[in-house]
């Protein structure tokens, strides 16, 4: 076999593969503007008529999209701030200290990653109740503010840092939240994007907790307002394409922004 | 003064993982002993719970459909690791299919699950139209056992494959050019190559991706929840059934002795994967 005909059968496999991959999305784009009638036209049509785009105006004033995605908004903020904030502080206590139990804590944070939170929502969900959190942002937020993941992340990127610049840093008297801030942290910023990356993606299309936290319609998350969206317009996907469609436009944006730092991200996610 | 710093850089952090990981592990254990509705005042039963799980049905389907759910992870390898070699031997044309393969795992899986839903549709789903192209008969996707299981798997390899060929490619990244070069000037083509070369050295990645999707099959949530919500219990999975219990049925007691058993089978593949990382 040649070699341009070997290179024509992958082209076309891989482009095979990609059809699998994007004919959902098309499918899904084409439902959202699609007219009544033409949804349950057969056989299905991929190119809708008449382009209607009120499915879209729909959504939005049947329901309280705008509340969903502010919502969406401040606890994918809150976690990251949480998150970033306080794992790389540990991470860079672990890294870089000397000091009585270190390797117990570590071994804490081990145990952290190994704890699915499928498994312990039961529990966290009474202890939201008690604290007053049940039905809150916040109550959403809290309990998965800190990744032990992260931690351990960050743990790696410092441990990464050569001991001369901590120590040249160290001759010249600055306070140890300043070595961390100002000389540390900037050094490990792919590793810093790679955890704000899968934090965000993570955060952003989680779906389980939110669901169990959160009752009433003005705190929902998109993803919870989106699954109510599947029951209330059940005969009326249209809406429900729509919705879904503007529910992805977040995720895609910070994907095509920040694709640089994503192969890193997804692979420490890999191991979560 | 000195010595205090590294526990303050910590303090905040254990903090939240005492209170929100730690301490709820210890719960469920509890939890799970008790007979304890969400509202009502709680009762000591031993292992009263359990004894319940072995005689419910439902437990046992539920648990054997997130074990069927495990069998699609051979699949998903082979695809993934495909594409992974593909797309890394042509480099160039390689990069845009890299993109594409990767929208579905950034998509939140509700979205995902609001997707399929609507392809699996009995009457008019694109899925059921392709077969009829085929002279085939419709099938039941959203309803029929265990073809619903069936559904969930291809939605799994869906989304699984894209991100599976990222840590592929990742893995292949690191396994020196030289040694693939050496058995090039060898003779050796490029299948055997890969059969004989890349894929041994890839074994570290292998066990990887082989334990991080078989325990996300395990505890699978979401697809079940939003693509079958129509279908009896016995069909879903464990984890769905656990939030039957403890959020529809409010039996926290019950719902944690299925937390247990869930616990405990992850803990194996978790077990594994962090010494695997540890080594890596």
């Amino acid at each position: 076999m040649t070699y341009a005909m070997k290179r024509a059968i992958i082209i076309l496999t891989l482009s095979l593969a990609a059809a699998v991959a994007i004919g959902p999305f098309v499918w899904l784009i084409s439902t959202s503007l699609k007219g009544s009638e033409e949804l349950f036209a057969f056989p299905p049509t991929l190119i809708p008529h008449d382009l209607a785009l009120e499915n879209y105006t729909g959504v939005w004033n049947a329901v309280p999209f705008q509340t969903y995605l502010f919502n969406s908004v401040i606890v994918v903020l809150g976690t990251l701030v949480f998150n970033l904030t306080f794992c790389s502080l540990a991470g860079f206590a672990l890294a870089r200290y000397e000091f009585r139990g270190r390797a117990f804590v570590f071994l804490l944070v081990l145990a952290g990653i190994m704890i699915p939170k499928e498994v312990i929502i039961i529990p966290l969900y009474a202890n939201v109740l008690k604290m007053q959190l049940a039905d809150t942002l916040a109550g959403v937020v809290l309990p998965f503010a800190v990744d032990a993941l992260g931690i351990f992340m960050m743990r790696q990127a410092f441990m990464a840092i050569p001991r001369e610049i901590e120590e040249a840093a160290t001759v010249d008297g600055v306070s140890p939240l300043r070595l961390w801030w100002n000389v540390m942290l900037p050094m490990t910023r792919p590793t810093l994007a790679a955890l704000a990356i899968f934090t965000f993606i993570g955060t952003w299309g989680d779906f389980l907790w939110p669901l169990v936290v959160l009752k009433s319609r003005e705190h929902f998350t998109l993803q919870v307002g989106l699954s109510y969206l599947i029951g209330a317009f059940s005969d009326n996907y249209r809406y429900v394409a729509a919705g879904a469609v503007l529910a992805a436009i977040p995720v895609l944006l910070v994907f095509l922004g920040m694709q640089k730092y994503f192969e890193r991200g997804i692979f420490a996610g890999a191991t979560k | 003064m000195k010595a205090a710093v590294p526990y303050l850089f910590l303090l905040p952090a254990l903090l939240f993982l005492a209170l929100f990981a730690l301490l709820p592990m210890g719960q469920i254990f509890y939890y799970s002993l008790l007979n304890y509705s969400a509202f009502g005042p709680s009762e000591f039963v031993g292992a009263g719970n359990f004894v319940r799980l072995v005689n419910d049905g439902n437990f046992w389907w539920t648990l054997a459909n997130s074990f069927l759910l495990v069998l699609v992870t051979p699949v998903i390898m082979v695809v993934a690791l495909s594409l992974a070699l593909l797309v890394r031997r042509e480099v160039r044309i390689g990069k845009p299919f890299r993109l594409l393969f990767f929208l579905p795992v950034i998509t939140p899986i509700v979205i995902v699950g609001i997707i399929w839903r609507w392809i699996f549709a009995e009457e008019i789903g694109m899925l059921n139209y392709l077969l009829s192209l085929f002279s085939l008969p419709p099938v039941h996707w959203l309803t029929d056992y265990p073809t619903t299981t069936v559904s969930i798997m291809i939605v799994t390899l869906w989304r699984g494959a894209g991100y599976y060929m990222m840590v592929f490619l990742a893995g292949l990244a690191v396994i020196p050019r030289e040694v693939e070069e050496a058995s090039m000037i060898d003779g050796a083509g490029w299948l055997q190559q890969t059969v004989h070369i890349t894929i041994p050295l890839l074994k570290p990645t292998l066990t990887l991706v082989f334990v991080v999707s078989s325990t996300a099959a395990i505890k699978m949530f979401t697809e079940v929840y939003t693509i079958i919500p129509g279908a009896p219990i016995a069909n879903k999975t464990l984890v769905v059934y656990l939030y039957q219990q403890a959020f529809e049925r409010f039996d926290f007691g019950y719902g944690s002795a299925i937390a247990v058993v869930l616990f405990l089978l992850t803990i194996a593949f978790s077990y594994a994967n962090v010494r695997l990382m540890e080594s890596r």
